[in-house]
């Protein structure tokens, strides 16, 4: 099981608006027991991998759901990447949009969308990242099961491709 | 002609739930029910595992209060093993329960009940929600964010993991605190105090808004029960349960987790799966009685932390006596937020806190064992037996949901009758209803989660069984 605010671990909590912006915060979202939904995870752990090369200040979150205090990290990033399954693409889609904070919501307080943790972030902190990007790729299964689909997997590479494009955006000086 | 009126499910609870109110030809409300709908099992599929690995097993009832399962578990676990854990472990075990029920509460608050409080009962829905506070109070948004976020942290912290942290162990804890770690936590506390000051704050300027509610919102005389140290401050993690009647007299006191069952009994109704439990001599219903932060605080002295102890005196200036109406269990649970930051200071400051023995061992020595801790929503106890290698026989957990089921039920009952009239419901009447057991901060089933959109959908079904209308959002 992944574990979240993986490389908060050890490190103080960061305020909520900080001096010096994160250049990047990569968010992911995913349940590793439903299928296809652990995509998101899987592509935050090559974010992890890949990042490492690099100086710059960047954080990746993996979390079973996002929640509202997520808007403070966001609060305080120059860029941030949302990684996640998605049902309304056909099944191994992959597809990078920009994400804009929605004027509308439909809020849960266990799990808020992209657009939505974004307007979270804007009313509350009046902050937002300079560009935001929603990464996904469509669910062949959301059953109950350890593992994806083999179509989401041909999609993993297509996807991973696209992710470090992002990322050389996000990271750039 | 009668009919039935169907709220499910009731929204921004922990769990899912559904209200029933039944009417009589002069649509008047005659009846009400909460209703719980999903049954667990946790109790029987832990038969046959070996008892050290139930503070584990336990901890996935619940992704809000894991640790007061973790807790309740292990004590559990300590009373068949006969240990005493070290003083070290109990403060970090008492720390972590105090960081949870900071986090649980800022969720219940600002989460879930602030767009009633701060934004109407009868607000637009499409805007009563945690979006529509930070829109309009984003100072108090960010304080309710901060605060769970300060608790979460401090959970990860000690246990690794913000939710289901594997720290808690049979017979203590698995790591002793670091010097970094602890001075982590202590560069929070400001920021965390004021953000509940200001809560505090604003609840006492709006409560003047809500005579109606807070009459009528499970209002009425009842037992209180919790946990208790023996100098009569509030306790969370350890002490014994003292019973108190409406009027504050003291009905039992120094209630062990072994004696619990003796005392405490559960009863069933054909409408939910939550037990609703009594106290055994007074029977049920009349033995029902109410926990969580209102019962904590009306049968507590003091805190022993300096600005909780100046809020509960003014917290006890509320009614003549125990307080009574459900409404307040929101100003308590804030009282305990700040007590929680203060208590938390007062722990890391201990000298003992970074001691490396912060665990005892044994096998089992006794083939019983029981445990009871505080969770955020109230009591909580565990009841294990075991054979002789130490695999569970049986098990018996009584959660505070249950225990506030009777009340629940009862305030539903108390706010329809007041709010209800006729067959049409207002979307505002409608949001009262399911305030009331908002109030109680239920945890009914935290470890399930919807998958997509939750409707709410009410139906008004006559006595011939024909629907008559329906209310859906």
């Amino acid at each position: 099981m992944e574990n979240v605010w993986t490389l908060h671990k050890g490190k103080a909590m960061k305020p909520a608006i900080s001096t010096a912006r994160m250049k990047c915060l990569v968010l992911a979202c995913g349940n590793p027991l439903r299928s296809d939904d652990a995509v998101g995870l899987e592509l935050a752990r090559y974010a992890r991998e890949w990042i490492r090369d690099w100086e710059a200040v960047a954080v990746v979150i993996s979390a079973t759901q996002w929640t509202p205090e997520l808007a403070a990290e966001i609060a305080s990033a120059e860029s941030v990447i949302f990684l996640d399954c998605c049902t309304d693409n056909a099944p191994g889609k992959v597809a990078l949009r920009v994400v804009e904070p929605c004027e509308r919501v439909q809020p849960s307080t266990h799990h808020l969308h992209a657009a939505e943790l974004l307007a979270l972030s804007r009313d509350l902190y009046d902050a937002l990242p300079l560009r935001a990007f929603l990464l996904t790729i469509g669910a062949a299964s959301l059953a109950m099961h350890e593992g994806i689909s083999d179509t989401v997997a041909d999609a993993l590479p297509i996807a991973k491709e696209k992710l470090k494009e992002v990322l050389k955006i996000c990271l750039a000086r | 002609m009668s009919k039935v009126i169907t709220i499910d499910p009731v929204t921004r609870l922990e769990g899912h739930g559904k209200i029933t109110l039944k009417l009589d030809a002069r649509g008047e409300v005659e009846n009400a029910h909460f209703h719980v709908t999903q049954v667990r099992g946790f109790e029987k599929f832990s038969e046959g595992r070996p008892f050290y690995e139930m503070p584990a097993l336990m901890a996935r009832i619940c992704g809000i209060c894991p640790v007061s399962h973790l807790i309740a578990s292990a004590k559990a676990c300590e009373s068949i093993m006969a240990v005493e854990i070290p003083h070290t472990a109990a403060q970090l075990r008492r720390m972590l329960n105090l960081a949870q029920m900071v986090q649980s509460h800022a969720l219940s608050f600002f989460y879930l009940a602030s767009p009633d409080l701060l934004l109407g009962m009868d607000a637009d829905p499409s805007t009563r929600h945690l979006f529509g506070v930070a829109a309009a109070y984003p100072e108090l948004g960010r304080a309710g964010i901060g605060l769970r976020r300060f608790g979460q942290h401090i959970i990860e912290l000690l246990g690794e993991k913000r939710i289901h942290p594997g720290w808690v162990v049979p017979g203590g804890v698995t790591e002793p605190l670091t010097p970094a770690k602890r001075d982590e936590i202590l560069a929070m506390l400001p920021e965390a105090r004021a953000g509940v000051q200001l809560a505090l704050k604003s609840y006492k300027e709006i409560t003047y808004r809500f005579e109606q509610e807070i009459a009528h919102f499970a209002s009425f005389p009842s037992l209180f029960m919790g946990l208790i140290n023996d100098d009569e401050t509030v306790e969370f993690t350890d002490g014994a349960l003292r019973l108190i009647d409406a009027n504050g007299n003291i009905v039992a006191d120094g209630i062990t987790a072994k004696k619990f069952t003796e005392v405490i009994g559960e009863a069933v109704e054909p409408y939910s799966y939550t037990k609703f439990a009594y106290y055994k001599p007074y029977g049920y219903p009349e033995g029902s009685y109410r926990v969580g932060p209102l019962a904590r605080l009306n049968i507590a002295k003091s805190f022993g932390t300096p600005l909780a102890d100046t809020e509960l005196r003014q917290f006890k200036q509320v009614e003549n006596g125990p307080v009574r109406g459900s409404f307040h269990y929101h100003y308590a649970r804030l009282i305990e937020m700040l007590h929680g930051v203060e208590k938390i200071e007062h722990i890391l400051n201990d000298p003992q806190i970074l001691d490396k023995h912060v665990r005892a061992t044994a096998g089992v020595n006794r083939l019983e064992g029981a445990g009871q801790a505080e969770a955020p929503r109230g009591t909580l106890m565990h009841n294990y037996k075991v054979d002789s290698n130490g695999k569970i026989t049986w098990a018996n957990l009584v959660i505070a949901t249950g225990q506030n089921n009777n009340a629940m039920n009862q305030g539903v009952l108390q706010a329809a009758r007041h709010f209800v009239h006729g067959e049409k419901l207002s979307d505002g009447i409608l949001n009262r209803l399911e305030a009331v057991i908002r109030t109680f901060d239920p945890c009914l089933s935290c470890s399930t989660h919807a998958f997509g959109k939750m409707p709410l959908r009410i139906e008004l079904i006559n006595s011939d069984g024909e629907c008559v209308d329906i209310t859906q959002r």
